[in-house]
């Protein structure tokens, strides 16, 4: 009986050893892994088998895993490991590089897969808002720090929202949601496996699943509890749960406070009295909102960041994918808070200076997520809608 | 015979169980002149001054010490005179219940029945001592010199290591040069720390080591012609190219390692049917030569296809054999002893050189190529394992457990069928290569490399049931053949890798001048370390029945035309099997004969009654596994039925027919022998005692049967070292069954 025959890619496995699994072969298949990990279904655990995929260079096996994304990385497994394979590392290197090749264009997957890459990443936003500034100081008589009328500092003079930032942002924004969009739908596919699959039972559309994992699991973070009810590592508890719930919401608020800051000032040329001016004094209800979301973020940034560097170098590693995603977070909450600070100090130039840094980083944050780590959000979202769809949750 | 003893009671190992004071003088009143000092001491280990001094002012001629086990303190009484024990602390007050089987009441007084048990080990270690002397030296000259048979990496390793020990050597090599299969390998698996990496052998340097010493003398082209006498006086004739010469040598290394399994066992799995088939052996050859291009290899470990081919093809012979059998030959005829097991007792390593084998391709091609390692079990022995970690590291070895169903030809390649695989499925494999393990069959498995003039023949007794290998008891006397003074060493004991054939040899090295050294001061090696007894034949009453001269475990027996034992005492291991067939009951040792035995359970008090006193029942406990067993549960607290009296026997293979007679007719209930496991796995540190034990336990039930006595009444017992928590209660069950059969018949006749 004819059965496939195995292409072992052993490029694929350096590549898996390069994106932070360097540690893969040390596994000897023993699963304390697929036991200690607390999500793994009781049918055909993971990381074990993931593990001996890895090591073997199966490409195709590991693309089409499911399980990659309902690892939600606490790292039982790396802790309990008796060879010190790291399970948890390797299963966060390939999905790092399932990132990087299901979006395309894969030329910014490969800046951003090192440290190396990080100038060209860098370099981008920071011409585009210079020659922003540029042509605004030219509005501005010249003058690259200029002051309102009344002598305040509005950021509106040279980052001008209608023309600037707006439709930049929006683009970028729309931009990465259809590039997310084509790699989901890719996802998908890879998922799928070859023939027909048949579901039996009750069906629900994709988009109830979605609410459901949103309502169950994204903002619950009930997964996180279940990492933590694992088998007793020797390890102190870590606030991961609380650190990443706090970013999480954050966010939310963030994204929130955005949309309404949009629409306010959109919505306000037609219907006026809905209409708001930034900035915005202190004690604006969005206002407030948007400190409290600030707040929150700092928190959680700094839970987590502690967490990654007091991680037991044995067990567990950081990858570039790590320190980028908290690295580029950090650099947006900072010189967020740091330029309303300034501007609040009346220090005009810094306050120029630091924004035009926020800009850059905000847009980082949002043109390279596809790429980035952060791209769990989405494809990790996508990943668990597709289980529930054909059961393995 | 000693005539002077000192009984000493040691109260600290006793304890408050027992009236010692009264003990003490029952013992002065019944043995009155024959024991001249009777002491009970608070601590006998602070008294060994005291005694000392009542040896020289008393003459005394032997000493009875009361109190813990004899396996506890034996250490501390070295006394210039015979010592014997009387186990009054383990067996005796530890292991004590009432008859009705409650818990002892030690505040009400001494139970009775524990005193009368007590009184009578006293009675009996009086006897035992009596009964023993000193046994005359058996010594021979000792000729110190190694005889190593084999050149290959053991025999160069232990001719090497003899030298270093100050014998001389004369080392014999079948073939034309040195080294052996060593030849083919100048990668081996690690030989010492770290355990990492492979290490070139540098055989050449091994080997002039060898052939540069003057303390040794190497024979190329040469074979056993025979080897005549007993270890310290070995007369070895080695036929060589040049006729045959006469070596005295003291003790023999078996070094003469392994042969291929023959290709046809592993055909099924397509060794022969093309280039791109071959076994690890020619493997390794064509990469030390530098023509192995493949880049895929596949090591297939798993051999389930080849055993069941070759299980197929056994039931066939199977059939044909049954046709021709029939045919008996008195000549001895060598059977060859090669078969598919060997290919699985090669596992570990073919496991070790599949990973040896594998990193030298990966390092050749700069881990361009993909090596795969196919496995039923992964076996890497010992600190091997930090190898295999190394191996596992390297990026172009994939490995998985898996079924291998089939392997074929496609196109160029080769594909193997995997099945049950680590990686959840089952899968083709497409290879360039594909590389079988290789089955190490011991070369004693196929010729007769010693040549013993022995009685029992002139080769190893029971090869078949190691398969060919010359091994005895691997797990307590490793190097140990069933002759003494022959020490196998390497993979003619048992496959293994090049460290452990190194450290094999020097272990076996290191017997060897032990045994010498022993046979020099005519004491045994082993188990029996230390013992200066031997078997000592009144030849006035031998009937020439050859009994002792077949069942001698150990071939120390030779004979004359007529069929009169010729004993080799420095071939004997002291087990006692000798004396307990022969049926004239001629041998004996001079602490250890029929009469003394016999004599101790005559000491016994059996009383009349059988309902209000109980029955009487004697143990026979094997020294090596089933005393230490009670010695044990005693400690323990696990107590048994206070009507057993138990002596310790050098062996079950001791046990002469006429000390059950003896019980019987005294009056015992029931007899028991307690002793350790036997057949295949046996656990018998003299290998047949156990056994042939059993088998005279049938003719004694036989006779009892005749006498009107229930065979039942004597049973043989199988107990481990370990099993100290099943004894207490095979005794009670025994006695169980004793009680229902009611009294011995001949009870107070």
């Amino acid at each position: 009986m004819a059965q496939c025959i195995l292409k072992p890619d052993l490029q694929f496995a350096q590549e898996l050893r390069e994106s932070g699994g360097e540690n893969l072969k040390k596994c000897f298949q023993c699963a304390t892994c697929s036991v200690a990990c607390p999500l793994a279904p009781a049918n055909a655990p993971y990381p074990r088998k993931e593990m001996v995929w890895a090591s073997w260079g199966l490409r195709d096996k590991l693309r089409g895993d499911t399980d990659l994304w309902l690892c939600h990385n606490c790292g039982n497994c790396s802790d309990l490991c008796p060879r010190g394979a790291r399970p948890a590392d390797v299963m966060a290197a390939a999905r790092t590089i399932i990132y990087k090749e299901l979006t395309s264009p894969s030329i910014v997957g490969k800046w951003m897969s090192r440290a190396s890459g990080l100038p060209v990443l860098f370099l981008i936003p920071t011409v585009l808002w210079l020659v922003v500034w540029w042509i605004r100081a030219g509005y501005n008589n010249g003058n690259w720090f200029p002051r309102a009328a009344d002598g305040r500092i509005v950021f509106g003079q040279i980052f001008y929202g209608d023309y600037t930032i707006d439709p930049i942002f929006m683009l970028t924004f729309f931009g990465a949601c259809f590039i997310l969009y084509c790699g989901v739908r890719k996802l998908w596919d890879m998922f799928r496996p070859q023939g027909k699959l048949l579901v039996i039972g009750k069906k629900k559309s994709w988009f109830c699943h979605l609410i459901d994992v949103l309502m169950e699991e994204v903002v619950t973070h009930r997964k996180f509890d279940d990492c933590e009810d694992g088998p007793i590592t020797g390890k102190a508890p870590s606030n991961r749960k609380w650190g990443h719930a706090v970013l999480v919401w954050s966010f939310a608020i963030l994204a929130f406070v955005t949309a309404v800051v949009a629409l306010g000032h959109w919505g306000g040329k037609i219907i006026p009295v809905i209409e708001i001016h930034t900035p915005m004094p202190l004690t604006f209800p969005v206002k407030i909102l948007a400190n409290i979301g600030a707040l929150m973020l700092f928190c959680g940034l700094a839970v987590l960041t502690a967490r990654r560097v007091s991680l037991d170098s044995a067990n567990h590693g950081s990858s570039f994918y790590d320190w980028y995603l908290l690295g580029i977070i950090w650099l947006v909450a900072a010189t967020g808070m740091l330029s309303q600070c300034f501007r609040l100090a009346d220090a005009v130039k810094p306050a120029f200076v630091v924004y035009y840094f926020h800009l850059v980083f905000v847009w980082m944050l949002f043109a390279y997520l596809p790429w980035s780590k952060l791209g769990h959000l989405v494809y990790r979202t996508a990943a668990l809608v597709y289980v529930r769809m054909y059961g393995r949750s | 015979m000693a005539g002077k003893i000192g009984v000493y009671f040691d109260m600290q190992n006793i304890g408050g169980g027992l009236d010692i004071e009264a003990l003490a003088s029952q013992t002065r009143e019944k043995w009155g002149e024959l024991v001249q000092v009777v002491k009970v001491c608070p601590v006998l280990a602070c008294t060994v001054d005291e005694i000392k001094a009542d040896i020289a002012s008393r003459q005394l001629d032997g000493v009875l010490l009361c109190g813990a086990s004899p396996r506890a303190e034996a250490d501390v009484y070295r006394l210039p005179v015979q010592v014997e024990y009387v186990n009054l602390r383990e067996q005796c007050v530890l292991s004590y219940k009432n008859p009705d089987g409650s818990p002892p009441d030690f505040a009400a007084g001494p139970p009775e029945a524990l005193s009368i048990m007590a009184r009578d080990y006293v009675n009996m270690g009086v006897v035992k001592l009596q009964k023993s002397e000193n046994p005359d030296s058996a010594a021979v000259s000792g000729v110190e010199r190694i005889l190593v048979i084999g050149g290959g990496w053991t025999g160069l390793t232990a001719a090497a290591e003899a030298a270093a020990t100050g014998c001389e050597v004369v080392l014999l090599e079948k073939a034309d040069t040195l080294g052996g299969a060593a030849r083919n390998i100048p990668m081996a698996s690690p030989l010492a720390p770290f355990w990492t990496d492979k290490q070139p052998t540098n055989l050449s340097e091994k080997i002039s080591a060898v052939t540069g010493n003057s303390k040794i003398t190497v024979y190329l082209n040469a074979r056993m012609e025979k080897l005549q006498g007993q270890p310290g006086e070995f007369k070895a004739g080695i036929i060589t190219s040049d006729g045959t010469v006469n070596v005295d040598v003291g003790a023999v290394v078996l070094a003469t390692g392994w042969t291929p399994l023959d290709e046809k066992y592993l055909a099924p799995m397509g060794l022969g049917r093309g280039p791109n088939v071959l076994d690890a052996a020619q493997f390794g050859k064509m990469l030390v030569a530098g023509n192995i291009t493949a880049s895929r290899i596949a090591f297939v470990l798993d051999i389930t296809m080849a055993e069941e081919a070759a299980r197929e093809a056994a039931g066939a012979m199977a059939d044909k054999a049954d046709a021709e059998s029939g045919e008996g030959a008195d000549k001895f005829v060598k059977e060859d002893l090669e078969n598919i097991r060997h290919l699985a007792y090669s596992n570990a390593v073919n496991s070790v050189a599949a990973l040896r084998l594998a990193d030298t391709v990966c390092d050749k091609t700069n881990d361009a190529a993909q090596v795969f390692i196919l496995y039923k079990d992964m076996t890497v022995p010992g600190i091997l394992e930090r190898f295999y970690k190394r191996m596992q590291d390297r990026p172009g070895i994939m490995m998985t457990k898996a079924d291998v169903t089939e392997i074929r030809e496609s196109g160029d390649n080769m594909l193997v069928v995997c099945k049950n695989t680590l990686l959840g499925m089952d899968f083709d494999l497409e290879v360039d290569l594909v590389v079988l393990p290789t089955g190490m069959v011991p070369i004693t498995a196929k010729d007769v490399v010693v040549q013993f003039d022995y009685r029992q023949g002139p080769d190893f007794p029971d090869l078949q049931l190691f398969d060919g290998f010359a091994d005895s008891n691997y797990i307590c006397f490793p190097y140990e053949t069933r002759r003494t003074g022959v020490y196998a060493a390497g993979c003619v004991r048992q496959p293994m890798t090049m460290d452990g054939c190194e450290e094999d040899a020097k272990g076996a090295v290191l017997k060897a001048v032990q045994c010498i050294a022993s046979a020099s001061r005519g004491i045994a090696v082993h188990p029996r370390s230390g013992d200066a007894s031997y078997p000592v034949f009144n030849f006035v009453r031998c009937t020439q029945c050859k009994r002792c001269t077949e069942e001698c475990p150990f071939g120390a027996l030779d004979d004359d035309e007529k069929g009169t034992p010729k004993p080799n005492p420095a071939r004997c291991r002291r087990c006692g099997t000798c004396f307990g067939a022969c049926p004239e009951r001629v041998v004996s040792f001079a602490d250890y004969n029929i009469d003394q035995i016999g004599s101790m359970i005559r000491e016994v008090v059996v009383p009349k009654d059988f309902k209000k006193e109980g029955p009487r029942i004697l143990i026979l406990a094997c020294e090596n596994d089933a005393y230490p067993a009670l010695d044990m549960a005693g400690m323990r607290h696990r107590a048994w039925n206070p009507f057993v009296r138990i002596i310790p026997v050098r062996c079950l293979g001791s046990v002469n027919a006429i000390w059950v007679s003896d019980a019987m007719s005294k009056g015992f209930d029931g007899v028991m022998l307690l002793g350790c496991k036997y057949g295949d796995d046996y656990q018998c540190h003299f290998v047949k005692g156990s056994e042939i034990c059993a088998r005279r336990k049938e003719n004694i039930a036989e006779t009892l049967n005749r006498l009107g006595v229930q065979p039942e009444r004597v049973e043989q017992l199988e107990v481990a070292i370990d099993e100290y928590d099943r004894v207490p209660d095979l005794i009670d069950g025994f006695v169980g069954r004793i009680i229902a059969m009611g009294p011995n018949p001949f009870k107070g006749m």
